[in-house]
């Protein structure tokens, strides 16, 4: 049959467009398919070639013009240090100014590079590095995406921003500090406090979402971290009604020690949230705030038992020995987490403690002796 | 004759400024991008200086300061860490297994190169 007709494609062509009609339905059915088949399989063969050989192409596109960034770049590290960085710069610049930066991608390659080397170096080379990005105009980009609708534009904006210490972007910052979007919120937060130059806690001001947990510590990070910022007394911010805000700050003032703001964590004993009524306690047993102990003795029989604790702890870490009968009174309570709170605060007041410790222990029962033993014994940490 | 120095790095835009950087001042310089490479390059060459990143592919910096400073042949060549890493931990540990110096990224390339040079000078003597 084949060898009456002349070529494949004569065969083909007399089969679907002549015989196909009369053939039974199955044989038609099974035909189509194959045809349906094939063309695919050619469409996809031609589209995967198509694209493959696409892609080498860039890729050595790519390869070429990464090859003469990074040879720029690295001849700026090698370059003469003695000279002035706005001199190293505009030396370089002609070079940069002939790549064609007018092509994203090319543009994006150099941003991308030059922040990939100033992350790494200081000094003299970061300074070139960042007024090549300003020379060459590579802020104009993040300062867009700054407005952009995609939330991860935005976040590589503010990094890039941050990263090169563009101090006038801060207010813009500012505006996403208390954004719905945690990431984003997070990211600016922490850009504000190493950007503004004024007042980098403003945020805290107008902060209404919360500041996760995670959060906080990524925040208490930048914030002992950063260099010449301007720590302002955190006791401003005990009275916010945003309780994320409370205990961030509450993190703060033990940290730089802020004496000034205990009248408002005192204040703090009565707030409704445990966790930020703990911190408080906490920080003022920390600071061995004395004139407090008072207060907190007042305060122990009407809380919760996680408070009682607290409030043991405090006690004993400010060692005045007013309350020692008080501690004494508490070794000998029905709760056995108090029991021990209570012996190891008493153990906090030095010879007095141990003294003490040893009255209770010739006193006491059988469990609380070896609750005694468990307390002096100096290689069991707390 | 000018000193040999390792750069055992695996970011390469940060193993090239360094060699560049090295180079220029009149050193020769040998890099290797992973530990095992650098370990090989140990064990056949003799160096005036090791400067390692901490984290690399195959073979850890600090498993190469360890190598270095427990083999008698190398054991007096020094050994510059540079990491991102400045974790007290990890700086302990490194000075621990015998690591003379420690940089942490970001770093002025100029206090690398002053260093390399400090090192190099006492170990001379």
């Amino acid at each position: 049959m084949y060898s009456s007709y002349s070529s494949i494609l004569e065969y083909l062509k007399d089969l679907f467009l002549v015989r196909l009609p009369y053939l039974p339905s199955n044989i038609r059915s099974a035909l189509i398919i194959i045809l349906f088949c094939t063309i695919v399989f050619i469409e996809l063969y031609l589209y995967i070639s198509v694209r493959r050989v696409n892609q080498n192409f860039n890729k050595k596109v790519k390869s070429k013009w990464y090859d003469q960034i990074s040879n720029l770049l690295t001849e700026i590290i090698i370059y003469e240090d003695e000279s002035d960085t706005d001199a190293i710069v505009q030396h370089f610049l002609p070079a940069f100014k002939k790549l064609p930066l007018y092509r994203p991608f090319i543009k994006n390659m150099l941003t991308v590079e030059i922040l990939n080397y100033h992350s790494n170096f200081t000094g003299k080379t970061a300074d070139v590095l960042k007024g090549l990005y300003l020379s060459l105009k590579l802020d104009k980009q993040a300062k867009k995406d700054l407005k952009s609708n995609h939330w991860e534009k935005k976040i590589k904006a503010i990094r890039e921003i941050t990263q090169l210490n563009l101090r006038s972007e801060a207010e813009t910052i500012l505006k996403f500090t208390d954004e719905d979007n945690a990431q984003l919120r997070m990211e600016a937060q922490a850009a504000f406090v190493k950007l503004s130059d004024d007042n980098p806690f403003r945020f805290l001001d107008r902060a209404r979402e919360r500041i996760l947990d995670w959060h906080q510590l990524v925040l208490f990070e930048v914030i002992t971290k950063t260099k010449n910022i301007q720590i302002p007394s955190f006791a401003k911010w005990l009275s916010s009604k945003n309780d994320t805000v409370v205990m961030l700050c509450l993190k703060l003032v033990n940290h730089y020690q802020q004496w000034e703001a205990i009248p408002d964590m005192v204040l703090l004993f009565k707030h409704a949230n445990l966790k930020i009524r703990a911190k408080a306690i906490e920080n003022i047993g920390k600071m061995e705030a004395e004139m407090v102990e008072e207060s907190l003795f007042e305060m122990y029989y009407n809380q919760p038992l996680e408070i009682k604790l607290k409030v043991i702890e405090a006690i004993g870490r400010i060692a005045s020995g007013t309350y020692l009968d008080f501690l004494k009174s508490r070794a000998y309570s029905e709760e056995y987490k108090i029991r021990m709170a209570g012996l190891r605060a008493i153990k906090l007041h030095g010879e007095v403690g141990l003294s003490l410790l040893s009255d209770i222990y010739r006193e006491s029962a059988l469990q609380n002796r070896s609750m005694v033993e468990h307390v002096l014994d100096d290689r069991i940490k707390n | 004759m000018s000193s040999k120095i390792l750069v055992i790095e695996d970011e390469l835009l940060m193993l090239k400024a360094v060699e560049f950087r090295l180079r220029k001042d009149g050193y020769e310089v040998q890099t290797a991008a992973d530990g095992a490479i650098a370990i090989q390059m140990i064990e056949s060459q003799q160096f005036d200086l090791i400067i390692t990143d901490i984290m690399l592919p195959f073979v850890g910096g600090l498993e190469i300061v360890s190598k270095v400073k427990g083999d008698p042949r190398t054991k007096d060549t020094p050994v510059i860490m540079l990491s991102a890493v400045g974790l007290e931990n990890t700086v302990l540990e490194s000075f621990e297994l015998g690591a003379d110096d420690f940089i942490t990224k970001p770093f002025n390339l100029s206090e690398l190169t002053i260093r390399v040079r400090k090192h190099i000078k006492q170990n001379a003597f």
